[in-house]
């Protein structure tokens, strides 16, 4: 990536800067340590540190691999305070759906938030836990007191459901490289 | 269908999630590096997983958040040429240009359109997980070692790697199998000993000491424990070519 061209930067951002903004702050669960992410998943890019492979995927999801990744680095860098946090924002998550705001009649947000909420408790937990806590499988047999064949079977039923009914709406979207 | 098949299998969604680690990631990455069905159920995973922060109420970042982004850029430059690269990509302009195009038509309804977009086209950590996927496979048969083989799964910096093996049978404590990389005209170099469980498999991360395009054999042998500066024992597995 011929990087240097700081309109360029600035597009993505203005494009994406948001959803890992809340990303982010979703999976450290701390405004200051969100824009870290946020500023840091961009200045990788900008300097080269983590490259894109077209052959690959797309953009935006290289972007948001990354700030995931340096999200979750920073989670288990605070392995105490943020792993308490995140477990309390769990349990308020599991518990209590969000309500529906003004973006929810968009497709894709509509139909996560649906799947999501259609999931049972127990698969619901170990999604989050894996993607937005950055737990290994183990780690959630572990912290919940679980058989890991328990917690293993439990991931499985949740992506197969998801990928049932989000598939459908993410299949006919894959485009070429700079197709978001 | 093979154990072989179902144990990736029973992994795929876990691993998309980013929730293995150690032996079973390996064991996925290199089974889904040769398997389609897997590899295609694979991608379904991801893109779900990709989807899921649709799920999350949207949080605008602070409105100073972009220019301490721009500014710590600038004061990064100058970039030296080449230091980034994206494969497959002629240019950044590439890139950005269709980011370009669809970013002007928003600009007419910025907030509705911009929105819109982020949710007709979910990003995710496809691409990021991918890249922890090998850069490089080198696939090992057993040429001194009937009935084994292996995988060397390079990452994409060159530098790090995962090998698994399988049908190597377990050695005494003395004894430990070594990974070498032979260089035509130059020493041949280490990758790392590892040693085999009970059922001769190993899941080892090894660093690649060399370019992989130096080498003319990856291979590996039984040597002294803990390892040797030089190879002394014969190939058991080999591999002369690779992509």
């Amino acid at each position: 990536m011929q990087l240097g061209e700081e309109a360029g930067l600035e597009l993505l951002y203005a494009r994406y800067g948001g959803l890992i903004f809340t990303l982010a702050l979703r999976i450290v669960g701390d405004p200051e340590l969100a824009r870290e992410v946020l500023q840091d998943t961009f200045l990788r890019c900008w300097d080269g540190s983590e490259s894109f492979d077209s052959a690959r995927g797309r953009v935006p999801w290289w972007l948001m691999g990354i700030a995931r990744n340096r999200a979750i680095d920073l989670l288990r860098s605070r392995p105490h305070q943020a792993r308490l946090r995140e477990r309390e924002q769990l349990a308020v998550g599991i518990g209590e759906p969000a309500q529906p705001d003004a973006t929810a009649s968009f497709p894709m947000r509509h139909a996560v938030v649906s799947a999501l909420q259609g999931l049972p408790a127990a698969q619901r937990q170990a999604i989050e836990m894996a993607y937005y806590g950055g737990f290994t499988q183990t780690e959630i047999a572990r912290e919940l007191g679980t058989p890991l064949g328990t917690i293993k079977s439990r991931t499985r039923e949740a992506m197969d459901r998801l990928r049932t009914l989000l598939w459908p709406l993410i299949e006919p979207q894959r485009g070429g490289v700079g197709r978001p | 269908m093979t154990e072989e098949h179902e144990y990736p299998i029973e992994n795929l969604a876990a691993y998309a999630l980013g929730a293995l680690e150690g032996p079973e990631q390996v064991r996925v990455e290199s089974h889904v590096a040769t398997c389609t069905t897997c590899a295609s159920l694979l991608e379904q995973y991801r893109g779900v997983v990709g989807a899921l922060p649709f799920g999350l109420d949207p949080v605008q970042p602070p409105a100073e958040a972009w220019a301490a982004i721009r500014a710590e850029a600038a004061r990064r430059r100058p970039r030296g040429p080449g230091r980034a690269s994206i494969k497959g990509l002629p240019s950044w302009r590439r890139v950005m240009w269709p980011v370009v195009a669809a970013l002007a038509a928003s600009l007419l309804v910025w907030n509705v359109v911009l929105q819109l977009e982020l949710t007709r086209r979910p990003p995710g950590p496809e691409v990021e997980a991918l890249a922890r996927r090998p850069g490089r496979l080198v696939i090992l048969t057993g040429t001194g070692a009937p009935g084994a083989s292996g995988r060397l799964l390079v990452a994409i910096d060159g530098h790090h790697g995962h090998l698994a093996t399988a049908g190597l049978r377990p050695l005494p404590a003395e004894r430990t199998y070594q990974l070498w990389f032979v260089r035509p005209g130059a020493p041949t170099v280490t990758g790392g000993a590892f040693r085999v469980d009970s059922r001769g498999r190993a899941w080892a991360t090894i660093t690649v000491p060399v370019p992989l395009d130096e080498a003319r054999v990856v291979a590996i042998t039984e040597e002294p424990a803990p390892g040797s500066a030089t190879p002394t024992g014969s190939y058991l597995l080999e591999a002369k070519s690779w992509r």
